[in-house]
Formats: C-alpha cells, sequence, structure tokens
C-alpha cells in the first residue's frame, strides 16, 4: 500500500545540484534513541536529512544521536539551530561545511526566544552573506510573502516557511499567507516546522509545496517509525494530487447525472 | 556549627583559597618518618624555604594524637600565610579549621566529602590514570594529584606513572594538577615543563638534615620552568604543551575523529594544515561535530 509513495522520476525535487526521489525532508532531533531515528528515516524514504553542529563533549560520551547513520547516503542540510544573528549563523554555517559532507545549509536565526520565530531581517543577511559563499542556502522563515521574495532574491534555493512555531505541533496556521508564498516565490517552497499530522503535510503539498520537513511530528508520535512512514505516504500523495490538478468548484453540483433518473422517483 | 576555617570571613573564602591554590608551586606532605614532636620545626623550616602548601599524612596513630598535631600543624601554615590540608579525615578536616582534604582513590567519595565540608573548602584527589582526572573533574575537585611519578616507600606496591600521566591530567582538567612521587628538585622542573601546576615532596624536605634549604632547592629549580599556557577548548581552559601545533592537541585529546571540525579564533583551518597552526596562550578553539537535530535550540 506504500507503493504510492514513489515519486515519478521525472518529477524529482531538484536543489543545489542533487535530486530528490522523496520530498519529505526528514529531521533528526528529539528521538527516543539513536535506532528509533535510523529506522524512522529508512521507513520515510527521505533523501534529505538535517543536522544540527553542536560542541564536542571533551572527555566522557562523544556518542550522538547519529550513531549509526551512514551520514554519507543521505544529502545532508545542516541548520545553523542556534544562532540569534546572521553573524553567528554564519559561523555554524562555516563550521559544518567544513565537516566536508555538505555544501547545504538551512539558515536559521531565532529572533524571539520563547516562540522560537525566525528574525526576518538577520535571516536574509545570513542567507545573503552564506549565497556569496558558495553554499547552497535553504532559509528557515516565517510564512511572510514579501520576505519570501527577498529571499529568493537574495539567492536562497529554496524557500522554507514554517507552518507553525518550531517544535509545536499547530500545524498550518496560515493557510493562506503560505498558499500566497507557493503561488509568488520563484524558488521551491518547502515548508517547515509545526507539521504535525500526515494531513498537515499533504495539504501543503497540494497546494504546491515543492517538500516539507518534519521532525517533532515523527520523532514524538507514538509509533515514530509508523508516523515517518505515513508522512512519506501522504508527502507523496499531495505531490500526485496537485501534479493531477485539484477540482475547484465554488457550488453545489451534483456529482451523479441529473438525467435518466427513473420518473417514479421524480416528484410530479 | 563545625569550627570555621582560617579566614572565614566572608562568602569569597571559597574563592579566595583557590586563588591562592592557584598560585601555589611547592606542596609539602609529611612523612610518617618524621617524629610528630619533630613534624613542626619541619613545617616552619620547610615554609621558610618556599613551601606555599602543607598536607598533613599520617598513618596509624590515635585520633587525639593526630587532632592535636593538626591543631599544631594548622597554626602555623595559617599564621604564614600556607594552605593547611588534611589527608583522609574529612571530619577531622572541618573540626580542626583544616583549609581541605586530600582524598586517595581508596578515601571517602568527593561528594560525600563535599557534603560534609561544604562549597568552600578545597578538595584534592589523587589519580594515577585518564579515567580517575575524568571523574575527579566530574565531581568538582579542586585539584588533583598525579603520581607517582616514581616507586616510592611512601606508597609501596604502587606502580610508578612517570610524567606521561601529567601531561595527561593538565590536558584533562583546569584546575591545578600535582605531581607528586619521588620528585628532586631537577625533577621538580621537569614535571612544570610536562604540564604539572605543582610538584608535591615528601622525603626529599621532611628527611632533609635542612628542610629549610631542600624547599628553597626546589623553588629555584621550578623558577626556571616553561610551564603549559592555557587555551580555551569550548569555552572551558584547557592547558596545552608549549609551542604545540592543533594536530599535536587534537591528536592527544582525540579531536581528530571523522567529521569534528576546529575553529581557531574564529577561523577554521583546514586539517591538512593543523600542523602549521602553533597554539599560543589564549587561543579560543571551538571543536564541534554534527548532532541531531531539525529546528530550533
Amino acid at each position: 500500500m506504500w507503493e504510492v509513495a514513489r515519486v515519478t522520476e521525472d518529477d524529482a525535487l531538484r536543489l543545489g545540484g542533487v535530486s530528490l526521489g522523496s520530498r519529505l525532508i526528514h529531521g533528526t532531533g528529539k528521538f527516543s534513541s539513536a535506532a528509533v531515528l535510523r529506522e524512522a528515516i529508512r521507513a520515510s524514504g527521505a533523501q534529505m536529512i538535517t543536522l544540527a553542529v553542536r560542541r564536542l563533549h571533551l572527555d566522557g560520551d562523544r556518542r550522538s544521536e547519529l550513531e549509526g547513520i551512514d551520514l554519507t547516503s543521505y544529502t545532508l542540510l545542516p541548520n545553523t539551530a542556534g544562532a540569534t544573528s546572521a553573524q553567528e549563523a554564519v559561523r555554524l554555517a562555516r563550521l559544518a561545511r567544513a565537516a566536508g559532507l555538505s555544501d547545504f545549509i538551512k539558515v536559521e536565526v531565532v529572533g524571539e526566544p520563547e516562540t522560537l520565530l525566525p528574525d526576518p531581517i538577520e535571516t536574509l543577511t545570513a542567507t545573503a552573506q552564506l549565497v556569496k559563499e558558495g553554499f547552497t542556502v535553504m532559509p528557515y522563515a516565517s510564512d511572510d510573502v514579501a520576505l519570501a521574495l527577498r529571499l529568493a532574491e537574495a539567492g536562497a534555493a529554496a524557500v522554507m516557511p514554517g507552518a507553525a512555531p518550531i517544535g509545536s505541533t499547530l500545524g498550518v496556521l496560515n493557510a493562506h499567507n503560505l498558499r500566497l508564498i507557493i503561488a509568488k516565490c520563484p524558488v521551491p517552497v518547502i515548508v517547515d516546522a509545526g507539521l504535525a499530522a500526515p494531513s498537515d503535510a499533504a495539504r501543503v503539498m497540494e497546494w504546491g509545496a515543492a517538500g516539507v520537513l518534519v521532525n517533532t511530528g515523527i520523532a514524538r508520535a507514538g509509533d515514530p517509525v509508523a508516523m515517518a512512514r505515513a508522512f512519506s505516504a501522504a508527502v507523496a500523495a499531495g505531490r500526485v494530487a496537485h501534479r493531477a490538478g485539484l477540482a475547484e468548484e465554488a457550488h453545489a453540483r451534483a456529482s451523479s447525472p441529473t438525467e435518466g433518473i427513473p420518473s417514479a422517483l421524480v416528484r410530479p | 556549627m563545625s569550627q570555621p576555617s582560617a579566614g572565614s570571613s566572608g562568602p569569597a573564602t571559597g574563592a579566595r583559597l583557590r586563588e591562592r591554590l592557584q598560585a601555589a608551586r611547592l606542596y609539602l606532605v609529611s612523612d610518617d618518618a618524621t617524629p610528630a614532636a619533630r613534624l613542626p620545626l619541619v613545617l616552619e623550616a620547610a615554609i621558610a624555604g618556599g613551601v606555599d602548601i602543607f598536607q598533613l599524612r599520617r598513618k596509624g596513630v590515635e585520633p587525639e594524637e593526630l587532632r592535636q598535631l593538626a591543631v599544631q600543624c594548622r597554626d602555623i601554615c595559617h599564621e604564614r600565610g600556607v594552605l593547611f590540608i588534611v589527608d583522609d579525615w574529612v571530619d577531622l578536616a572541618r573540626d580542626c579549621g583544616a583549609d581541605g582534604v586530600h582524598l586517595g582513590q581508596t578515601d571517602m567519595p568527593l561528594e560525600e566529602a563535599r557534603r560534609r565540608l561544604g562549597d568552600e573548602a578545597l578538595i584534592g584527589r589523587s589519580t594515577h590514570n585518564r579515567e580517575q582526572v575524568v571523574e575527579a573533574m566530574a565531581h568538582r575537585a579542586d585539584y588533583v594529584s598525579a603520581g607517582p611519578i616514581h616507586q616510592t616507600p611512601t606508597k609501596p606496591g604502587r606502580p610508578a606513572v612517570g610524567f606521561e600521566h601529567v601531561a595527561v591530567a593538565a590536558r584533562r582538567t583546569e584546575v591545578p594538577v600535582v605531581a607528586i612521587g619521588g620528585l628532586g628538585p631537577q625533577e621538580a622542573r621537569l614535571a612544570l615543563e610536562s604540564g604539572a601546576d605543582m610538584v608535591a615532596v615528601v622525603r626529599a624536605i621532611c628527611s632533609a638534615d635542612h628542610p629549610q634549604e631542600a624547599a628553597s632547592r626546589f623553588r629555584d629549580a621550578m623558577r626556571e620552568a616553561q610551564t603549559w599556557p592555557w587555551i580555551f577548548i569550548n569555552g572551558v581552559p584547557r592547558k596545552c604543551r608549549p609551542g604545540e601545533h592543533l594536530g599535536e592537541l587534537a591528536a592527544a585529546l582525540e579531536l581528530d575523529g571523522a567529521g569534528v571540525v576546529v575553529e581557531v579564533n574564529g577561523s577554521i583551518p583546514a586539517r591538512e594544515s593543523w600542523a602549521l597552526v602553533e597554539l599560543r596562550a589564549g587561543d579560543r578553539l571551538e571543536v564541534v561535530h554534527f548532532v541531531g537535530g531539525g529546528s530550533g535550540d
């Protein structure tokens, strides 16, 4: 039944020189164990995974939840999580690239500590700088149309508007804005943050989002591995639906023929 | 409440003790062979020769005899601005107003000693290998001793760890490292050049005919030593060998694993050129790797 999750070759998502068969980007935070994370990624069919850059413990346990995942078999999307300014984001991006595994960077500059909502000005500044330095930049942004256009203009390879605050499971809070961004933005729009249910992912894919990034929705599910599979199917279904073209009717109209109804049923 | 330790006249006592500990170079430990009646004389002479910290270590004596000796030594030390440490006997250290206690690997656990002594008191810990250094740091030891450098009659049967362990300890702590174990003045200098901050001496001073001269010979020899510079790694003060390059440091601290990135003072040298990056005092290193993450902090 999961065969639907396969995307056709000609419909791969192209970003910064790579071609992704799956439009689901898989976060790697908040999983209960390295084994669950590994199985969830496998079940999701994701080809791009996010990572964070953090200090190595000088003494004691240095293992991370990435233990046992062959990072070279995925396209890595390191993030700048933890940055609160463009300068910090640029520094984290350079550290991430120096690991030699990826030129991609998800710019993430938190502007407000409690809501974790992004700082649009610092995000734009960091994006412009990192594009100049040759990164493939995918900024996480608020659901603002003008900002999305500015980020695209600055050279972002994709724009990643949040559906809802990071780490929340509030789903799509501003459907109208997201649809406008998808409609207007000249680069792929990947909806990030807050997608709790596969139906949220399917919905934004139906609207024409190029992809989604899911972390908490999978990591904190009762069965993360099964949920990864469900998101995979939902993303693929939403994508196929978008390509098929959604039927749009503003008024009620019968779905069955109105001709040839047996006369006995027709009121006099 | 227990008797206050000397100089406990405010909340900064602990900080002042640690400052003095940082500055200390010569650490005298008493010798069981020195008769109790002679010990105060030896101590006074050694202090005149340049001892900055004294540990009363006495095996197989009656508690009351030990207590009296402790009070006597405490007074001598405190009148002369020398730190006074009691070996093993935590409650005695607390009750006689010592500045701290020294604990061997088989003595009281550090947490329990800290609970009994409070945050102000100094707690030192003997270490013989890297794991013990890491463990001592995890339990907030104020200094670690590293030894025995040589086999000594003070600790019969304990294998010598050499200067190598001094260097290991120096790299793994931000607290003073005390080299101990059969050292003479020239070796004391070598100990500092291997990363130690202090040298502990037992017989070479206690059993000397002239403890004052013996102590000053140590002082003089150590004055010339080239000590290890402090750098910061991930915000934590750490020492490195003088003139060391990044490649050597990374190998010593096992920072050269796959996927590890090192930033030095804001720029990221390529791994191939780590050998060209000479570390200097005050350098700030960030050592990072990838961990799981989606978004947010």
